[in-house]
Formats: C-alpha cells, sequence, structure tokens
C-alpha cells in the first residue's frame, strides 16, 4: 500500500498556559486512505497525549470534527490526508481551528456565539394550529413537492464550517449566519409552520441582504446545504411580504425592471433605482470619473434581439407555481 | 477554430466596455471566432433569483437554448458571475428532469429548447484550454518581463466547486497559469479567494469597501505592480472605487488594476488603445 512522509503543522494553544498561539510539527507516515481525524487521533495516541481536538461519530454525522486543513474548514473525519496533499502539490498540511469564534483549546472552539445566535432566529417548528392537529391521532402529511422546497435544507448537521469562514459575518457582528439563516427559510416555506412567510422579517432583522454572495457557505458545506441559496428565497419571500422599500430589494427590481424594459441591465440608472437620490450622490464622485473615461452609457437602452420573447417568457416564469 | 458564442455580460457592454474592447482585440490577436448573440439578455446576475427561482432559470436557460438553436457547442463569458449564473441554470437543468421538462415547456412556445448541449467557459479558461500555457507563450510579443502580478480571483470562478467545476476552489492556479504565460511573475497572495463585497455593496456600501480595500491592501504588501482579475464586477469595486474603499482600510496608494484580457493584450503587443486601457480609473502606465 502506498504510504507517504507528512508533516502535519498543528495550531496549538491553551488558553490557561499559553500567552499566544504557536505551531508545532508532527511527522508520521501516512498509508493511503487514511482520515485527517484518523492521524490525528495517532498524534495522540503515539506522539503527543496533549493534542486537544473533537470528534465523535466519525461518518460525517455529527459534525463536531470540523477543522481547518490548509485553510479551508472540513470535517477531518471525511478528509483523506492524501486528497488533500494532492490538491494542495505538498507534503504538508497545517491543520488550524475554525475562524470565527474563539479558542477553547488548539483545535477546538467555542461554538456557543454561532448556536446562541440560531436560537435567535428561532429554528424550530411553531406549529400552525390550522394545519397542525393538537392531538396525536390524526398527522400532519407532508407530500414530496412541499418537501421538496425545504429538503436540503434540513441535512445541515451544525459543523459550523460555513459560520467560520462566511464573509458577512465577518464584517457585519449582526448579520444572522449562514446555517442559522438556512434553517430559518427552512421553516419558512413549511406549511406546519405558524410563522411561514413572517419568518422572512426576522431575516431581514439580521442583515440577511449583507451577504456577499461570497457563495463560501455553499463550497465548503459537507452535506450539499448551500445556506447562500436559502437566503436569496428568504430575500424573496420578504420582497414578496411587502419587505420592498430598502436598498437590497430595490435593486433586485431595478434588475426585472431594465429586463422588462431593454433585456439588459441598466447600470445607469442603477443607482437611482437601488438608493434613490441618497444613491445618486453617494456615487457622484466615482460616477463624474466613470463618464470623463467613457464608460457610461446611454440611459436609454436599445432592447436586445427578440426581447418581446423574453418579456413573454418571464411573464410565464412569474406565473408558474 | 470552431466558432463560439460570445455573452459579453452587462458590465463589458456598460460600464467595463474596456473589458469588452480587450476581449475583442485579443481574440482577434489569437485567431477565436466569437459570435455574440444579438438575442442574448442580462443573466440577472443572481439577483432574478431573489424575484423568483424559477424566474432566474427560465431567462437563463433561454440565454443556453438560444446558443444551441444556433448550433454551437461552448459560450464564453468575460464575467465571473454571469458564468456561475449560466453554470447553475445548466446543473440545475441537467440534472432535475422535472425541472428541464417544466422549462421546455415554456421554451417552446417561443420556439426554443434546452437539450444541454452547450457548455459555458470563462475567457480565461478557454484560452487555457484551446491553446495551453506553452502556445500563448509562443504567441507572446512582449513578455511582461519582471511585472509583478496578484492574481485575483474573488468568488464566482470558482464557488462553488460543484457547479463551477474547473480547478479545486482551495487552490486555484488558473490565473496564475496565465500570468506565467505573459511572461510575468504571479505572486501569492492571502486575499486571491476573498469577496470583494460587491453584491453587497448597495445594502452595505461600508462592508464592501472595507473588503475591497483589505484586498488591496494585500496586493500592495505583496510587493504587486498590479492586479489582474476575470471578473469585471471585481475590477469596479478594485479600480473605480479603489479610493474610496483604500479610505475605509486607512491607507492611500494606487495600483493598477487590470482585466484579464488587457494584460494578455499588452504581452501580445496589442496598442493600449485598443484593449481599452486608457478607460481604466487608476491609470495603468505601460
Ligand atoms: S450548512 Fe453545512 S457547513 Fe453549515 S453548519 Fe450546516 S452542515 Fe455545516
Ligand atoms: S454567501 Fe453569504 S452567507 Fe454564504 S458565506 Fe458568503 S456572505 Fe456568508
Ligand atoms: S466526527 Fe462526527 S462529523 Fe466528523
Amino acid at each position: 500500500m502506498e504510504r507517504r512522509e507528512v508533516t502535519f503543522r498543528i495550531k496549538r494553544f491553551n488558553p490557561k498556559k499559553d500567552v499566544r498561539p504557536y505551531y508545532q510539527e508532527y511527522k508520521l507516515t501516512v498509508p493511503r486512505g487514511m482520515t485527517i481525524l484518523e492521524a490525528l487521533q495517532f498524534i495522540k495516541d503515539e506522539i503527543d497525549p496533549t493534542l486537544a481536538f473533537r470528534a465523535f461519530c466519525r461518518s460525517a454525522i455529527c459534525g463536531s470534527c470540523a477543522i481547518k486543513v490548509n485553510g479551508f474548514p472540513k470535517l477531518a473525519c471525511k478528509t483523506q490526508v492524501f486528497t488533500e496533499l494532492d490538491k494542495f502539490k505538498t507534503s504538508l498540511l497545517t491543520l488550524e481551528p475554525l475562524d470565527n469564534m474563539e479558542v477553547i483549546r488548539d483545535l477546538i472552539v467555542d461554538w456557543d456565539g454561532a448556536f446562541e445566535r440560531m436560537k435567535e432566529l428561532k429554528p424550530y417548528l411553531i406549529p400552525d394550529p390550522k394545519v397542525v392537529p393538537d392531538t396525536l391521532d390524526e398527522e400532519t402529511r407532508v407530500y414530496p413537492e412541499e418537501l421538496k422546497k425545504y429538503d436540503k435544507f434540513t441535512d445541515c448537521i451544525l459543523c459550523t464550517s460555513c459560520y467560520s469562514i462566511c464573509t458577512a459575518t465577518q464584517i457585519d457582528e449582526g448579520y444572522g449566519g449562514p446555517f442559522q439563516l438556512a434553517r430559518l427559510y427552512r421553516f419558512a416555506v413549511d406549511k406546519r409552520d405558524g410563522l411561514k412567510e413572517e419568518r422572512a422579517k426576522i431575516g431581514y432583522a439580521y442583515d440577511m441582504w449583507n451577504c456577499v454572495r461570497c457563495e463560501k457557505c455553499a463550497d465548503v458545506c459537507p452535506k450539499h446545504v448551500g445556506p447562500v441559496d436559502a437566503i436569496m428565497r428568504l430575500r424573496g419571500i420578504s420582497i414578496d411580504i411587502g419587505l420592498k422599500d430598502n436598498p437590497g430589494a430595490r435593486h433586485v427590481l431595478a434588475f426585472y425592471k431594465s429586463l422588462m424594459e431593454s433585456g439588459l441591465l441598466n447600470e445607469v440608472l442603477l443607482p437611482l433605482r437601488a438608493k434613490g437620490i441618497k444613491g445618486v450622490l453617494e456615487n457622484l464622485p466615482v460616477g463624474i470619473k466613470m463618464i470623463l473615461k467613457g464608460k457610461a452609457h446611454s440611459p436609454i437602452m436599445k432592447p436586445i434581439s427578440e426581447h418581446e420573447s423574453l418579456i413573454k417568457l418571464m411573464k410565464a416564469a412569474m406565473e408558474v407555481e | 477554430m470552431e466558432m463560439v458564442a460570445f455573452y459579453p455580460g452587462c458590465a463589458a457592454k456598460g460600464a467595463s466596455k474596456e473589458l469588452y474592447e480587450s476581449t475583442v482585440a485579443v481574440s482577434e490577436e489569437l485567431g477565436i471566432p466569437l459570435v455574440e448573440l444579438p438575442q442574448f439578455s442580462c443573466c440577472g446576475a443572481g439577483v432574478l433569483e431573489e424575484v423568483k427561482d424559477i424566474l432566474d432559470i427560465v431567462v437563463n436557460a433561454r440565454n443556453l437554448a438560444l446558443a444551441e438553436r444556433e448550433g454551437f457547442k461552448t459560450i464564453v463569458t468575460v464575467c465571473s458571475t454571469c458564468l456561475l449564473v449560466l453554470k447553475r441554470t445548466k446543473y440545475h437543468l441537467d440534472n432535475d428532469d422535472d425541472l428541464k421538462e417544466k422549462v421546455n415547456n415554456l421554451l417552446e412556445k417561443e420556439g426554443l429548447e434546452y437539450k444541454g448541449e452547450v457548455d459555458v467557459k470563462h475567457f480565461h479558461w478557454f484560452l487555457l484550454d484551446e491553446f495551453g500555457e506553452d502556445e500563448l507563450r509562443r504567441r507572446v510579443k512582449k513578455p511582461l518581463q519582471s511585472l509583478k502580478v496578484y492574481p485575483y480571483y474573488g468568488c464566482h470562478t470558482v464557488r462553488p466547486y460543484e457547479i463551477l467545476g474547473y480547478e479545486p476552489s482551495e487552490n486555484p492556479q488558473s490565473l496564475e497559469r496565465l500570468i506565467r504565460a505573459v511572461g510575468a511573475q504571479p505572486v501569492s497572495g492571502e486575499r486571491r479567494l476573498e469577496c470583494c463585497g460587491f453584491h453587497a455593496f448597495w445594502p452595505n456600501p461600508n462592508g464592501s469597501m472595507i473588503l475591497t480595500g483589505l484586498n488591496l491592501k494585500d496586493a500592495k504588501l505583496c510587493g504587486a505592480d498590479c492586479i489582474v482579475t476575470p471578473c469585471p464586477l471585481c475590477h469596479m469595486n478594485l479600480d473605480a472605487n479603489q479610493g474610496r474603499a483604500l479610505k475605509e482600510v486607512g491607507e492611500s496608494f494606487s495600483i493598477p488594476v487590470l482585466h484579464v484580457p488587457q494584460l494578455l493584450g499588452l504581452a501580445l503587443g496589442i496598442e493600449p488603445k485598443r484593449l481599452g486601457l486608457h478607460r481604466n480609473i487608476v491609470p495603468v502606465n505601460c
């Protein structure tokens, strides 16, 4: 069996003892197929019993073993050492605790903040008495097409990988967070839920429009949950229930309008449409520079060929159930 | 070479004209037969999904189907967000027969059908696939020797891997390969895969500018002479909004930001005017 010499560079930190974190290197021979978690366990058993990491199920179910491998969050139990070596064309793997959370010790981070935030978003079913019977003799049926709306968002195992790399979380303390907002959406489209669409207001209050659509959460999720997809839909619901007078919603409606008018985005009118006069004024200095450089188009745009057909399709799409 | 459908996207047709100009100039120089379809619409930049998810799919299935109707096998785009939106549509349609049928029922009324035969590529992937680094290097007339270039990927050509699938999202190398092919030197920066914040610019301008500012700062820290990016939206933030972004992070320097075909065009010996370099907000001295 193929074996390779691998150096694991592990970030260590014991807040009770260490002034600051440091890196410690462990060299071992790794056979093909070994996971990062097995390597960690080997180090702990055979080399250094003081190494701290978290793991439980070893089957990518409990979500406890997420750490950073060469900078990217991974479930240690699901990730093979060789795959990562090949990806980075290296024999050195740097293992670090997840970001955006405080380190308890070595690779273990404090989840409390992330889960507190989730709780604030009410991530549980608040039964709708019109749909959910209050006796146990009857049941509420959920049909496959109904389940399809939120099925993938129920697969989250709370590993916090997405939260740890979320761009919006890094720059906005009030941001709801990727997996947290995905849970919110999951209940917003569950017919048994009593709040339903109203939940979009919670998303709004927790800055869902500040998601920068960096797609990191979709990329790192070991369960293919794709929180960003839920956030986009939750935004859509917020517009449907009338939360329209904000830059995010107005930006969306500006796109729709542009497509209906010409089939192309009207960039010149975007500041006005998204943010009104304030938008125009804020962007005036840059706007003037752009005009001087010949970057602006005429505010009246010539429609694309077969524009009529696009309009018909868009209207038809809006009618689809 | 087989004709390819050119999907420039609204930015290249509008505020980033220089991207359009340089793409056309480079394609002429390399003999790439780009055909822009006058029927292509805006992809909606992912924003249409927020109106209604099926709307986003239908609008872009139309774009894909138009290319298929005209017999194209490949759509090439120069915008990262257009790339992701078109590829995501394709991904959903190719993996969900019910959805495909539903969408095709609508398209049929407009004389269109999405079959799933057309592929979508970013321009710089297309260059690497069609020519390869060695061939590109041979075509270079003015190697950009000793130029240090920061490869700024941003988000939508790399993530999510499940949909884009061109190169590992944790360690993409396509831009580095191109930079080397033109004789320049890629510098490795920590923020090359970070977001520029463009898509939250309207709700959160300060946040967006902080992200862009940090990215610019990283490029400076790496000793880069310029930044190159495959995305006109990242370019807008990094170039047009550079002053504002740097102010947000307490800095004030200036660093030129080039579109991929501008960098390549310079190395191919195309005059700067044809590459629209005079339109870049931060002056490019070449
Ligand atoms: S959404 Fe995915 S990455 Fe985020 S916590 Fe849930 S399982 Fe982990
Ligand atoms: S797409 Fe939005 S929610 Fe997901 S990681 Fe990026 S900013 Fe966070
Ligand atoms: S140990 Fe449970 S997910 Fe890895």
